[in-house]
């Protein structure tokens, strides 16, 4: 831990675009490269009280090969280029995948190239002359909120495993931690007529506004059936001002004590409207997000959950 | 004890086929001295393993494995009774081998396999080193490192990368071997003494001799010692090489006395004639004698001494290869005073048997009248009379001199060497038989000799007044020829005979010299490397008075620079290409625009900022923009680097106002 810190104090923090320097790739042998060092060792006393010339040519060349795979660990790190390339939102329990681009500018392929943090492993992968590829890490995440990954590191055991040669990086990273959708949550509050003129005419319907691709929970009523005759496609009429089913999450509204608790309700919530295309709207003590369905409202309404901070507006 | 999973999915298929090749190629050279049925089991679990691997079976359960590897274990402390040295020591490895390939299921259990595989080549070049060994030990260990190499290899990389990269990696590695081999200081005595190979025939001479025991005498071609000596080659008649010396007999077997020191040995030899120097190169016997051209006078090896029949011996059986310097003087009295208690010693013989060659020498002794013409009457006996030399004798019943002497009369030098000293003994004579080697081939091209097992050879002294002990060849009376060109008769159509053809011998007879001068600057520099020749390969390269701590030094030295020298060359292929030609031209291009690349920022993105920024006339943005794009990522020849770099020197930036 404390190498750590002195490493962060050395090397600062990173841009989001790193290319290693030979200074910051530190070494040491594995428990391999112990048991190797171990055996040269005996193999160099048997050669010297035999005096047997060709096995010591062995012992020699073994030892060669092990100061060659120290080096060449190294400078199967040095020189390589990372940049992080993002996460995406998840929610809490789940695991955040962050990626990592590794890029090889030199002439050189690189083996055996992974990333970690702590005890989490990336895929191990090569890396020809040239080629850049993504390494993801996924770390498992407890909490909400904005989730940072102030360090991790990078490490490789070629050529031999003889030895471990790794580089921490400090880079700024992070990403969004929804909260978790709750598992027990009570039924979300009853539809409500939303604002907007409305003319119901005798069969109940509103001014035909348009056509739309059918999606899974268009009333039958609304299907264009006509048009599917004609061309064999589903589409759905839309009426303007449409009776949608819009409703209104409010924080407020929610009987539990807790805070999180409110929030994973709203969450869950928030994902079941979203997954039957319902219209929603969310009020939380300061913001508030108008009815809307889709991914940007999707997105914005987990966004202020994540980052929800008591309602202390 | 939860069992282990012993399923395979085929994902050790990579790098398996090479760790089985691994131990294949490091067991190769113990496979003649290993007993059948241990190859057999490492074959067999090999091949089995490979199999349940590829139709992704299971392993054998733990039960089946250790009942397996208790048989095998039991199997080697059966076949071999001891467990120390080479033989039983690379029989254990191979089991242990064999064992783990049957529970190889994770990639780092073949480390073990890997390491075994190492420990197995050490242990063959410790029992033999020959010429092919170095190009052995490299081929081994450059096989180990690929299969190393597979272990963790993706499975898209190919064998023929990992075989490359393991090359390259003990490319790298040589240069450090080669210096550390040079400088590290040797010892000139071993720690502690371990029988190299308990198990092994020695390939010696034997310490007793029962002419008509073995009925055939092996024409081993190895060489037992090689000399060169300081100036001319003496004649072959001379070439008498000493090894034991036998004085007692039983009736049918000559034994010797165990090697011990007599100080005195070496005073009773009183030389006449001019000395000769010679080195010799022997190789390892596993027993105590050292040979040398009788008589030796002075010797260069340590801890030997010279036996009380001037046989010379070393406290500890020869397990290597050594050299050593010896002065000796073909010209000789041995021993001119013999004591009557030493007198009676030699010419004790058992009280019955072999009566018929009793009576023979006792009645050609009173016939010949005096002791040299008795023994003259006797080489001329085996000289006229129907004698035969040759190397497949019949064997001999009870009394074997009789009937050697009066029915087979067929033999080699043992034969008529044993028949000659009983004789002796028999009328009062001393008498002794002294066991070595004759002759030797002269190598014209390394100017060096070569004794092979095959000159072996015995022979007899007699004790006679004013002469001393008087060596008496009877086998140069039955075969002169023995003597003037060896055993093999005559040297020149010598080499092939044992392969059946000798038209082309005069070719074979220079392949075999040079290949014999080959392993001889082998022996002498390789091999024989020691504290001696390191010292004076030290001076030889300016050291003044080197001492095992200059030459670490030295080591540490030489190893560092070569090291900064490899890393050096490793740092040149990482090292990042330089910046394209187009990228610096773009690079003044943003210059002169005065307008920042933001990261990221791609060229369209920049030229429209740029354009904007208003810095540089938008047309020309615009044709350098599309003459940069064209040149990075367009096709190679369309001149667009030309457009380039003509529109950005183009660019005349008015002075800013």
């Amino acid at each position: 831990m404390r190498v750590r810190r002195w490493a962060r104090k050395r090397q600062g923090v990173d841009d989001t675009t790193t290319r290693l320097r030979p200074g910051r790739v530190y070494i040491l042998p594995t428990g391999v490269g112990f048991i190797f060092g171990l055996m040269t060792f005996a193999m160099l006393l048997g050669s010297m009280n035999y005096n047997n010339n060709l096995s010591f040519v062995l012992t020699f060349l073994l030892i060669g090969i092990g100061f060659v795979a120290m080096h060449q660990c190294q400078r199967n790190l040095v020189g390589l280029e990372l940049t992080f390339a993002g996460t995406d939102p998840v929610f809490a329990g789940q695991s955040m995948r962050f990626r990592i681009a590794i890029t090889n500018q030199s002439r050189n392929a690189r083996f055996g190239i992974r990333i970690y943090h702590d005890k989490t492993e990336s895929d191990v992968h090569d890396l020809q002359p040239g080629e850049s590829r993504i390494f993801t890490l996924p770390i498992v995440t407890s909490r909400r909120g904005w989730m940072r990954l102030d360090r991790f590191g990078i490490r490789t055991l070629f050529p031999f495993e003889l030895f471990r040669s790794w580089a921490w990086l400090h880079m700024d990273l992070g990403g969004l931690v929804y909260p978790a959708p709750s598992d027990n949550a009570p039924e979300p509050p009853p539809t409500r007529v939303a604002h907007g003129h409305r003319q119901h005419d005798a069969r109940g319907e509103e001014d035909f506004a348009g056509l739309k691709r059918y999606s899974e929970g268009d009333s039958p009523r609304h299907v264009a059936w006509k048009a599917y005759a004609r061309s064999g496609q589903m589409l759905s009429k839309q009426f303007a001002g449409a009776d949608t089913s819009s409703q209104w999450f409010d924080f407020e509204g929610i009987a539990a004590l807790d805070v999180e608790e409110r929030l994973s309700i709203l969450t869950r919530w928030i994902i079941d409207a979203d997954r039957t295309l319902e219209d929603y709207g969310l009020r939380l003590p300061a913001t508030e997000f108008p009815p809307a369905h889709g991914d940007a409202q999707r997105r914005q309404c987990l966004e202020a959950l994540a980052l929800f901070d008591g309602g202390a507006s | 004890m939860r069992a282990q999973p012993r399923g395979t999915d085929g994902s050790l298929l990579v790098s398996l086929p090479w760790t089985i090749g691994a131990l294949g190629v490091s067991l190769a050279p113990h496979v003649p001295y290993l007993a059948l049925w241990i190859s057999a089991a490492v074959v067999g679990c090999a091949a089995w393993r490979y199999i349940i691997e590829k139709r992704r079976g299971i392993l054998p359960s733990r039960w089946v494995r250790g009942g397996l590897a208790l048989v095998c274990f039991l199997g080697v402390f059966g076949t071999y009774s001891a467990i120390s040295g080479v033989g039983p020591g690379s029989a254990l490895l191979a089991i242990m081998a064999a064992m783990k390939l049957l529970e190889t299921r994770k990639r780092r259990d073949q480390f073990v396999l890997l390491f075994i595989s190492i420990f197995l080549v050490m242990s063959s070049l410790l029992r033999e080193q020959y010429l092919w060994s170095l190009p052995y030990l490299l081929i081994s260990t450059l096989i180990i490192l690929t299969a190393w190499l597979r272990m963790s290899a993706e499975k898209s990389e190919t064998a023929k990368q990992s075989f490359a990269t393991g090359g390259r990696l003990l490319l790298y590695a040589a240069p450090l071997a080669i210096a550390m081999w040079v400088f590290f200081p040797r010892l000139a005595t071993p720690f502690w003494a371990v029988p190299i190979d308990t198990s092994q025939a020695t390939s010696g001479l034997s310490d007793t001799m029962s002419p008509g025991d073995i009925s055939s005498l092996s024409m081993s071609d190895a060489v037992a010692f090689r000399v060169r000596f300081d100036d001319e080659i003496p004649d072959s008649r001379d070439r008498y090489w000493r090894g034991l010396v036998l004085t007692r007999f039983n009736g049918r077997t000559w034994t010797g006395s165990e090697p011990r020191i007599d100080s005195s040995a070496l005073q009773q030899i009183a030389a006449r004639g001019d000395p000769v120097s010679y080195e010799i190169t022997m190789e390892p016997t596993r027993q105590q004698w050292v040979f040398a051209m009788e008589m030796p006078a002075d010797w260069s090896l340590e801890r030997t001494f010279m036996g009380p029949q001037q046989q010379l011996s070393r406290v500890t059986p020869i397990e290597q290869r050594i050299a050593y310097k010896v002065v000796s003087y073909p010209d000789y009295v041995l021993q001119s005073e013999l004591s009557s208690l030493a007198r009676q010693w030699y010419t004790s013989v058992p009280e019955n048997g072999n009566e018929r060659t009793r009576d023979l020498a006792r009645a050609m002794r009173s016939d010949a009248g005096s002791d040299t013409a008795f023994i003259d009457a006797v080489l001329a006996k085996f000289h006229e009379e129907q004698y035969f030399y040759t190397l497949q004798p019949p064997a001999l019943g009870s009394d074997p001199v009789d009937r050697f002497l009066f029915d087979t009369r067929q033999g080699f030098c043992e034969h008529y060497a044993s028949a000659f000293a009983f004789m002796m003994r028999s009328v009062g004579i001393p008498s002794r038989v002294v066991l070595g080697y004759q002759g030797g081939e002269v190598n014209p091209m390394g100017g060096h000799l070569i004794v092979r097992q095959s000159d072996a050879h015995a022979w007899t002294e007699v004790w006679l007044e004013r002469y001393g002990w008087y060596r008496v060849d009877p086998t140069s009376a039955v075969a002169p020829e023995r003597i003037e060109y060896g055993a093999r008769g005559a040297a020149i159509d010598g080499v092939g005979v044992g392969w059946g053809f000798t038209a082309p011998s005069k070719l074979l007879q220079q392949l075999t010299m040079t290949w014999d001068v080959l392993n001889a600057k082998w022996n002498e520099w390789v091999l024989g490397y020691g504290p001696d020749t390191q010292k004076g390969f030290m001076e030889w390269l300016g050291m003044s008075d080197p001492s095992w701590r200059k030459m670490l030094l030295t080591l540490v030295i030489s190893v560092v620079s070569l090291i900064l020298v490899i890393s050096g060359l490793m740092m040149l292929r990482c090292r990042a290409p330089a910046k394209d030609r187009a990228s610096v031209l773009y690079d003044r291009f943003v210059k002169k625009a005065g307008l920042e690349r933001r990261t990221g920022e791609t060229a369209l993105e920049y030229a429209r900022r740029a354009k904007s920024h208003g810095t540089i006339p938008e047309s020309t943005v615009s044709s350098v923009t599309v003459a940069y794009l064209d040149a990075r990522y367009g096709p190679d020849d369309d001149g667009a680097l030309g457009r380039l770099k003509h529109a950005v020197a183009a660019i005349r930036v008015r002075a800013t106002a």
